[in-house]
Order: C-alpha cells, then sequence, then structure tokens
C-alpha cells in the first residue's frame, strides 16, 4: 500500500508543494513537484526526521526579569515540542545564570539540553 | 461607600456635571458628584469636536432657544475658565467654505442672523467677515480649490474638553465637592423631602438630584417618572489625522455639507461629518462601519483634499443627543422637572461645550429656586495647579525639572514625549486605567496608539495603584488589557 | 563622558544601531556615543527570542538574545559610550541633537555626524480603520510579544491574527506554544506576507487556519474582545457581503504592516522616499543632509536583521569618515529608477565607481524572473516575491559598462524563458 505526504519546502521563496509518493515501508518510491534537487533533498529529510528547534522562556524567582529566554542547543523532533513545553512550563530558575547555562539537561532524552539564550541578573 | 448623606447629589461627570460641581464648590454646599465610568468626560463628553462656536454656523440655531443663549453666555467664560483651571485655549477662528453662488444661501443666512444676534445677545464678540476667494486662499492655501469665497467667524475657539472636564471635576474636589467614580446609579426613589439614590456602591440620600448624565439622561429621569422629554442620540463619526498634517490648516475649515476639518489643541487634525450625514443610533453603541467612515473621508477631502486614509491614526463614532426633531435638534433640556420637585435636568445639548459655564450657573439658580440655600465659600480656590506638560516646556525649563525629579528625564510615551514624572502625576489625580492616562496626559493617542507605551505604562500603574500588572485595565470593570500569566494557560 | 567631541552619535541601539557605532569605531571614530531610548542595548532582539538570525553574518542559527549579545560585546569592548534611558527628543539640520534622561538630564551637543538606526514603529487598529467597537483585546503583534516574552503575560486564549506578516506568525506559534488557541491567520492579499520559513513552522506545524483574501470587517465586545467578524474581500480589499463569519476570540493580533519612525529625520530635513517611508540616500547612506546618515529598518523595513547589520556598518563607516573630513562624502550621481514590478531600490543614488549592494523589492509576487540593472548586470530568479527583500551586487567590472554621462540606471523585473 502506497501512501502521499506532501511536504512545503522552505529552501527558497518559490514553497514547492512537493509529493511524496512512500510504500508501507516509508521507502521513496517517487518525489515530484520540486523544482530544483535540493527541494527532493529537503523534502527526504523533512519527512523522515522533520526536526525543529523549540525556543521559549522560563519562570525567573528572585530577578527584576520576569523572563529568561532559552532554546534547545540543537533541533529536536517536532513532535515533541509541546512536551517540551510542558517540561519547560514546570522550571523556574534564580539568577546568576549566564548565557548557554544548561537549564534543562537532555530534554526528554533527546540528548539534547535547554539552554539561556541570555543572562539572568538579580 | 454603602452610605452617604448629601444635600445635592449630581448624576453624571461629564462636562455639565463636572462644571456644575465647580460652580457649587463656590459655595458652602453639601454637594456629591457621581459618576459611572472610572474616569470624566468619558462619555459624549470625549466626542465633542473641540470647538468652541457661538452658533451662527450651525444650521439649526434660534434665538428663541434656550440652548443657543446657554451657548452665548458660556462663550465669554470659557476662556478665562481655561486660564484658571490652567487648560489650553486657542482662538483659531472657523471660515465655512462657499463652493459656488446656489452654496451662498446658508453664509449669507449665518451673516444676516449673527448681525441680528450680535448687539442683543453677543456684544462681546467680533462680527463675522464675508472673505473672497482671493484672499481666502491666501490664508489657506490647502484647502479645496473649488471655492467662490468663504465667511470667517474669528470666534471660534478650541480647546481640549476631557482635559477640561477633569480639571473641572479636580478643582471642584479641590474646594470640597464630593467627587466619586465608577459609581452608577441604577434605582431612585422619591420621599417627601429626600430622593434615596441606588447605586451599585451603596445608597446615597440627598434633598436635591441634578441630572447630567449625558447620554443616560432619559435613562436616570425614568427613574423617578421624570422623562417627558425624549432624546435622539445621533451618530457623529469623527476621525484624527497624524501631527504631521497639523501645519496644513490655520483655521477651522467648515461647511454645512461636508462637515468639517479643524487643527486640535494639540496639533493634530480632526475631522467630522456635518449634521446633515449624522445619522440615528443606538445609545451606547459606539460602533463605526464602513459606509460612514468612508463618507466621512470623503467629504473632509472636499474640504482639505491632501487628507488622506493613510494619516487616520485613530476614529471613533460620538453621539450627539437631539432633543427631538420637531422642537429643534439643539433645544437642550435645563430644566427644573415638571413632575418631581427638586429633580434638574441637565442635559446640555450640542454645541455643549461652551454652553456648560453658563448652564452650570443656570442650574445653580435652578436649585436656589427650589430651596437650595447659598452661602459663599470664602476658601474658594478657582485656580488648579497645572500638570507641567514637558513637551511644551522651554530647554531650561526642562532641565530644572528634571533635576528636581529625575523621573520627568524617562520619556514614556515616545509619540508625544510624555515623561513618567507626568504619568505619576495624572495618576496621583485620579487615573487608575490606561485610558485615564491617555486622556490626560496623551500616551496612547499618538501615532503608534500605545503600542511602545502600553507596556510601559501598565508596569507604572501597577506600580503606584500597588496592583499586579495583570489587573490594569484600559478603561475600567472588564477591560483588562492581560488575561493570564506566563505559563498559565500550560498548567491545565 | 564628553560631549563636547563627538564624531558620531548613533541614534538607537538596536542591531543597526550597534552594527554602526562598532563599524565607526574600527574605522577610526575617536569619541562615538550610542544612544539608545530603552534601558539596555539591543532593541527589539531581546524580545524575538525565536531563532533564525545570523544565518547570513555569523553562518550560525541564532536566537534574536543570542544575536544581540554579540554585538553588545562588541560594543562593550570597543569602548563605545552607551547613553542608556537617552531619549533624542530633537535634531536639527545642522546636526544639533537635544535629549533627555533620567541620569543626564536634558542635554544639548552636536556631533560630526548622525547615524540615524531608530527603527520602525508598527501600523495600528486606528490607522487601519477597522469598524467596530473599541474594547481592550486588540495588540499589535510586537507589543504583544513583549508582554509574552519579556513582562510575562499572555494577552488572551483565543486568538485571531489580522495580516500574515512574519511577527504575526512567529506570535502564532509563540502563543500556541503557550497555550492559547489561535483560532486563524486573516490575510487581506493573495499570497503570505512573510516568509515561507514561517508559514511552514509557525502556521501549518500547528495546523492554524489561514485564510488569504480575508479581512477582520468587524470587532465586537464592549470592554474586551469577543469576537471578530472576518469576510472574504474582493479585487479592491473590500469586504464581500455574505461571506462573513463571526469567530469568537478574546484577542484580536494585527501584525499589518512596519513604518519607518523618521519623526526626528523630518524635524532634521532629511527627504523620505514614501515608498520606503525612509530616507533617499546614497550608497555611502548619506541622506539628504550633509552628516546625517541612515542604516536598518529606518531606513527601509528589513527582513533579515543579518542585512540590517551590513548595511548599518556602511552607514557607520561613512559617518566615520565624514567625521574625519569633515566634508560630504562623494555623493552619488547615478540614479536608480524603479522599473517594472519594482517596489523601490536603495540606496537611491550610487556613484558607479564601486563595488554596491543594492536592497531591493518586488510590488508582486511573479515566477521565473530576471532583474535587470540598466545595461549593468541581469540576475535570474526563479521567484520573487514583496515580503523577500533582494540583495544584488554590482561589481565594479559591472558597473564600467555604464556610459561616462549616464544619469541614471532603470531597474526592472523581468520575465524570462526557462525554469
Amino acid at each position: 500500500m502506497t501512501r502521499e505526504e506532501t511536504i512545503i519546502c522552505v529552501g527558497c521563496p518559490l514553497g514547492c508543494e512537493i509529493k511524496l509518493i512512500l510504500s508501507d515501508r516509508d521507502e521513496e518510491i517517487d518525489v515530484s513537484g520540486n523544482k530544483c534537487k535540493e527541494g527532493k533533498q529537503y523534502a527526504l529529510e523533512e519527512f523522515s526526521n522533520p526536526v525543529r528547534t523549540l525556543t521559549a522562556t522560563v519562570l525567573t524567582k528572585d530577578s527584576s526579569q520576569p523572563l529568561l529566554p532559552v532554546r534547545t542547543s540543537k533541533p529536536i523532533l517536532k513532535t515533541l515540542l509541546r512536551q517540551g513545553m510542558s517540561i519547560i512550563a514546570e522550571t523556574t530558575v534564580k539568577p546568576p545564570i549566564k548565557m548557554d547555562d544548561v537549564i534543562v539537561p537532555n530534554l526528554l532524552d533527546t540528548g539534547v539540553d535547554v539552554i539561556a539564550t541570555s543572562d539572568l541578573r538579580s | 461607600m454603602s452610605q452617604l448623606e448629601t444635600e445635592v447629589l449630581i448624576i453624571g461627570g461629564g462636562v455639565a456635571g463636572a462644571s456644575i460641581a465647580r460652580e457649587l464648590s463656590k459655595y458652602k454646599v453639601d454637594a456629591t458628584l457621581v459618576e459611572k465610568g472610572n474616569d470624566f468626560g468619558q462619555g459624549i463628553t470625549k466626542y465633542s469636536s473641540t470647538i468652541m462656536c457661538q452658533g451662527a454656523n450651525v444650521l439649526e440655531f434660534r434665538a428663541e432657544y434656550h440652548n443657543s443663549r446657554l451657548v452665548w453666555a458660556g462663550m465669554p467664560l470659557m476662556e478665562p475658565l481655561c486660564k484658571e483651571l490652567n487648560i489650553p485655549f486657542k482662538r483659531i477662528g472657523s471660515l465655512e467654505l462657499i463652493k459656488n453662488q446656489a452654496g451662498m444661501r446658508h453664509p449669507e443666512k449665518m451673516m444676516r442672523r449673527f448681525s441680528e444676534w450680535n448687539d442683543k445677545y453677543l456684544p462681546e464678540a467680533k462680527p463675522l467677515q464675508l472673505i473672497d476667494r482671493e484672499t481666502l486662499l491666501s490664508w489657506e492655501p490647502n484647502i479645496s480649490k473649488d471655492v467662490i469665497g468663504g465667511v470667517y467667524d474669528p470666534n471660534i475657539a478650541i480647546n481640549d474638553p476631557v482635559r477640561l472636564t477633569i480639571a473641572l471635576a479636580e478643582n471642584a474636589k479641590q474646594n470640597g465637592i464630593n467627587v466619586i467614580s465608577e459609581t452608577e446609579v441604577v434605582g431612585i426613589s422619591c420621599g417627601t423631602e429626600k430622593f434615596k439614590v441606588q447605586t451599585n456602591d451603596g445608597i446615597v440620600k440627598c434633598r436635591f438630584i441634578v441630572n447630567a448624565a449625558g447620554e443616560y439622561v432619559s435613562k436616570i429621569a425614568k427613574m423617578v417618572n421624570a422623562d417627558d422629554f425624549v432624546l435622539y442620540p445621533v451618530k457623529a463619526y469623527q476621525g484624527v489625522l497624524d501631527k504631521k498634517l497639523g501645519g496644513l490648516i490655520n483655521h477651522m475649515v467648515l461647511s454645512t455639507e461636508h462637515g468639517m476639518v479643524t487643527p486640535t489643541i494639540h496639533g493634530n487634525l480632526f475631522f467630522g461629518i456635518s449634521p446633515r450625514t449624522q445619522r440615528l443610533g443606538r445609545i451606547h453603541d459606539h460602533s463605526t462601519d464602513k459606509k460612514l467612515a468612508d463618507t466621512a473621508l470623503r467629504h473632509a477631502q472636499e474640504l482639505v483634499p491632501d487628507i488622506s486614509a493613510r494619516d487616520i491614526i485613530n476614529s471613533f463614532v460620538g453621539f450627539i443627543v437631539y432633543r427631538n426633531f420637531e422642537v429643534g435638534w439643539h433645544e437642550c433640556t435645563v430644566e427644573i422637572s415638571r413632575w418631581v420637585p427638586r429633580f434638574i435636568n441637565a442635559s446640555i445639548g450640542f454645541p455643549g461645550i461652551c454652553a456648560a459655564p453658563a448652564a452650570a450657573k443656570e442650574v445653580v439658580e435652578l436649585l436656589v429656586k427650589e430651596g437650595l440655600k447659598l452661602e459663599e465659600n470664602p476658601n474658594f480656590n478657582p485656580y488648579r495647579k497645572a500638570m507641567p506638560i514637558f513637551s511644551e516646556l522651554s530647554d531650561e525649563e526642562k532641565r530644572k525639572l528634571i533635576a528636581k525629579d529625575p523621573r520627568y528625564g524617562h520619556v514614556v510615551c515616545r509619540c508625544e514625549t510624555v515623561t513618567e514624572g507626568e504619568i505619576v502625576e495624572a495618576i496621583k489625580n485620579g487615573a487608575r486605567t490606561l485610558d485615564g492616562i491617555k486622556f490626560r496626559c496623551r500616551p496612547g493617542m499618538g501615532r503608534c496608539q500605545a503600542g511602545f507605551c502600553g507596556p510601559r505604562v501598565t508596569k507604572i500603574l501597577a506600580r503606584e495603584l500597588g496592583i499586579p500588572e495583570e489587573q490594569v485595565t484600559k478603561k475600567g470593570g472588564r477591560s483588562r488589557h492581560l488575561l493570564y500569566r506566563s505559563k498559565e494557560l500550560l498548567e491545565e | 563622558m564628553k560631549l563636547q567631541d563627538v564624531d558620531v552619535a548613533v541614534i538607537g541601539a538596536g542591531p543597526a544601531g550597534m552594527a554602526a557605532a562598532i563599524k565607526a569605531k574600527e574605522a577610526g571614530a575617536k569619541n562615538v556615543v550610542i544612544m539608545e531610548r530603552a534601558e539596555q542595548l539591543g532593541g527589539l532582539l531581546h524580545q524575538c527570542i525565536h531563532n533564525g538570525f545570523g544565518l547570513l553574518y555569523f553562518k550560525e542559527d541564532l536566537t534574536g538574545p543570542e544575536y544581540a549579545h554579540r554585538f553588545i560585546e562588541k560594543v562593550m569592548d570597543t569602548g563605545i559610550e552607551p547613553l542608556l534611558e537617552t531619549m533624542v527628543i530633537r535634531i536639527s539640520n545642522d546636526r544639533a541633537v537635544s535629549a533627555v534622561s533620567k541620569a543626564v538630564g536634558y542635554i544639548n551637543f552636536k556631533p560630526r555626524s548622525i547615524v540615524l538606526a531608530m527603527g520602525c514603529r508598527e501600523r495600528t487598529r486606528g490607522a487601519l480603520n477597522i469598524p467596530g467597537s473599541r474594547p481592550a483585546g486588540i495588540l499589535t503583534a510586537g507589543t504583544a510579544q513583549r508582554f509574552v516574552n519579556v513582562e510575562g503575560f499572555i494577552p488572551g486564549k483565543k486568538i485571531v491574527i489580522l495580516g500574515s506578516g512574519d511577527i504575526g506568525m512567529i506570535m502564532a506559534r509563540r502563543l500556541t506554544l503557550e497555550g492559547a488557541k489561535v483560532e486563524a491567520v486573516v490575510e487581506i492579499l493573495p499570497y503570505v506576507g512573510g516568509l515561507i520559513r514561517n508559514e511552514v513552522q509557525c502556521v501549518h506545524d500547528f495546523h492554524i487556519p489561514m485564510y488569504l483574501k480575508h479581512t477582520v470587517a468587524q470587532i465586537h465586545g464592549e470592554e474586551r474582545v469577543e469576537a471578530v467578524t472576518m469576510a472574504q474581500v474582493d479585487d479592491n480589499n473590500c469586504p464581500i457581503a455574505g461571506t462573513e463569519r463571526k469567530i469568537e476570540c478574546d484577542t484580536l493580533l494585527l501584525s499589518v504592516g512596519l513604518i519607518p519612525e523618521n519623526e526626528l529625520s523630518l524635524m532634521a530635513g532629511v527627504k523620505l522616499d514614501p515608498i520606503t517611508g525612509g530616507a533617499i540616500v546614497d550608497e555611502t547612506r548619506q541622506t539628504s543632509v550633509v552628516g546625517i546618515f541612515a542604516g536598518g529598518n529606518v531606513l527601509h523595513v528589513h527582513d533579515l536583521v543579518d542585512n540590517v547589520s551590513s548595511e548599518s556598518e556602511l552607514a557607520g563607516q561613512s559617518a566615520a569618515s565624514f567625521a574625519k573630513e569633515e566634508k560630504p562624502l562623494e555623493r552619488g550621481k547615478i540614479a536608480l529608477k524603479r522599473g517594472r514590478n519594482i517596489r523601490y531600490v536603495v540606496p537611491h543614488t550610487i556613484s558607479g565607481q564601486k563595488d554596491v549592494t543594492l536592497y531591493m523589492r518586488v510590488n508582486h509576487p511573479e515566477e521565473t524572473v530576471r532583474i535587470k540593472v540598466g545595461d549593468v548586470m541581469t540576475k535570474a530568479l526563479r521567484v520573487v516575491k514583496p515580503s523577500e527583500m533582494l540583495k544584488i551586487d554590482l561589481s565594479t567590472e559591472e558597473l564600467k559598462r555604464l556610459g561616462k554621462e549616464t544619469k541614471q540606471i532603470i531597474v526592472d523585473c523581468e520575465k524570462r524563458e526557462g525554469r
């Protein structure tokens, strides 16, 4: 049984809608709709491993700054974003914190840390 | 509040109620003003187009109208009043544009009426002048070239009606009147000697009631079955244009067909539709609609062609409350109720701002007629200390002010150059909401419409009032700006 | 702090101002002052907690605060004096600057050169003239971003976003991740206003309905927003009767355009281009007023902060040169004219004597086109969109093709054959 997936390529402003036809074991049967070969590459990668950088804020305590901005140090699977947010929402941080400090290590067992993207002072 | 006893209760803190309160404060009277909103001048007053006029240009003005007499009596009182209260006032004059010979009829009527009224009712007013096309265009090069002449009324002036109202309320309070906001009258029962007034915050017992409730004058009168008049709310679409257009015209420019475009006291341009285009509305429905908006803009462009939709920074629908179509559009209702003793209706009609000082004096006379005893207040101070307006100070004055209070060095509203010092002062004087700050010292009235200053004004309000930021409202009640704290929605 | 002897005064310490100030110092200006009305350097980057910054400039994928940090460090390292919480309230056309701050009170000084880097503000509801009531709960997307990412508040839990600009789409994602429900993104044009990347990663990823060729025709609610009426629009952008749909919500976010903040520029007599909303400049970023330069969003609204930095470095360098020589730099003599489907080109004039980068935008989307810069060069492109700024580099070699008497070059966007 084959199935179809549509991926919008973000490589250039064209935004080609690339149609993937896959086997029941998710093997590539056909790729169409891309106007360049980078698009095909992107579509296959995006299908098999759709990752996103999660950026968010963390509540603070004992600081005049109400929030600390954070990010995942590397992109993680996009299906984990909401769960990742729940973990971040349960976290509170206190100063002093420096940019790049690890706030939540190994988020959801991905091997990726959530790190501070700015300092936090009192 | 729960229980309050007072001699005179003034219902409504618009320009009418506030003027009456201030007038009463000249005497030793136990008077209370209640306003249902959380700040003053937020009803019809807010939508006044800032003009002081004596009505010669207004179609339906008649010498026999009560309203006309109040306007004429009020005109000479306004400038000294503004000076006492430290409110800006500027006499700019108006130009009624005449497009063609047929269009001459109205201006001819205007001038005839004015000369009739001049000796009898308007002795201090300067006469109207007929201006030819050349002179008109030399005075106002940016108006429509499709004119054959105009009528110049040198008496027309502009001010800031909401600031005036707030100043009147403050001065009244300063002189001993009990001024309360966020108090809405929900029911009145009449006793033999006293009224029992039910509010959302307790009961007020009083001997006299002055019904100055603007849009709600009928509603209040109905509570005592004194509503033997009907008031018609008419939608008046108005718009504020960017300050960069401010220099386009120097006078107020009008025509009976196309309404008015005028400079405001703050340097913006303001336009409003003519009474001919106004439509009957429903009380409290201030919603705008596209058709009205498009018509209004088109009409304004007939007067000043360089106005474009891009320059509109804000627009709204105000109300003009007319007495009834048969008697006359402007007839006001300032009278002792025929049905209920010691109950005085004070709906001052249109134009209202310039009538207010005279209406206030008349209301006091009516109260005396109904039995109010007056004794002069020896401590009456007509002067209200002005809030410094940073953007209008000289360099040296700015330096001195910042040295005295560094908060005047922190500019919060970037569009209008309003400092933290002024905002804190406004809060001390009674502002408790974002709109309250807006109307007292301008943050939120500029071209970014509170985009930048909003978060900062919210912070200052929260700090000065000792409330959490999320409880700061736009205009009181349930108009909170921020509904949730970060992460609160994820807790569910 | 010596304000007596300032070589370059930079107004604004966002990415534009910081880049200009750093470059001015590197180019030899001794006394460089940067004036910022907020409490810290970095401008709006602090509230842009998302990533996508620095892909060109640093070849890294950074968040706004991280991008800002790199420049802030450099500002501090190069000995530039930041005057924070200082608001410039007046510039004269002979470069007299008046500014106000808590710390220094009211100051007046005359730097040898000025770089305008004030950025831009957002278009508002008042300017849009949306019919309806005036409740709380209507915010521009940028103001909402400040509340959500810096102050710690979520404006509401049922959101409608008007406009598919980048800020709107980014806030769609942000608010969804914070637990709110974004009911719709409503766009009046038939195409999305921001980058494709944002369309996919902020709207489609979260299954947020997007309606093109629609607008918000009415706002409902007295004290707080209760609903909006959405309607389809015709080719004149007017709502089509009968297509109205009421969407219940408690918040309306507006992402409908950015306007360069040129109030100070106007005071100084700087001539503005009505299309960009920013100053008319030559390739050194010199404005019509000698000694006043401009760069970044105050000059024209950029999509990528990387380009803001590069452009502002030009302005900073030119300001430093001017401060040293105290005479006008060689003004561009060749005017760049907008041709077919070109909305604007910055700079407005070039000298034709050295390498220059042209920044431009098209009026409407087109595929399979070629940008033609007079007889100088052409560049084939697969697609052009108004939301994606184009950068065309002209080399000195290519510019040699111009005739000696050339007074203007027309920049066109032409259709071509092929892919």
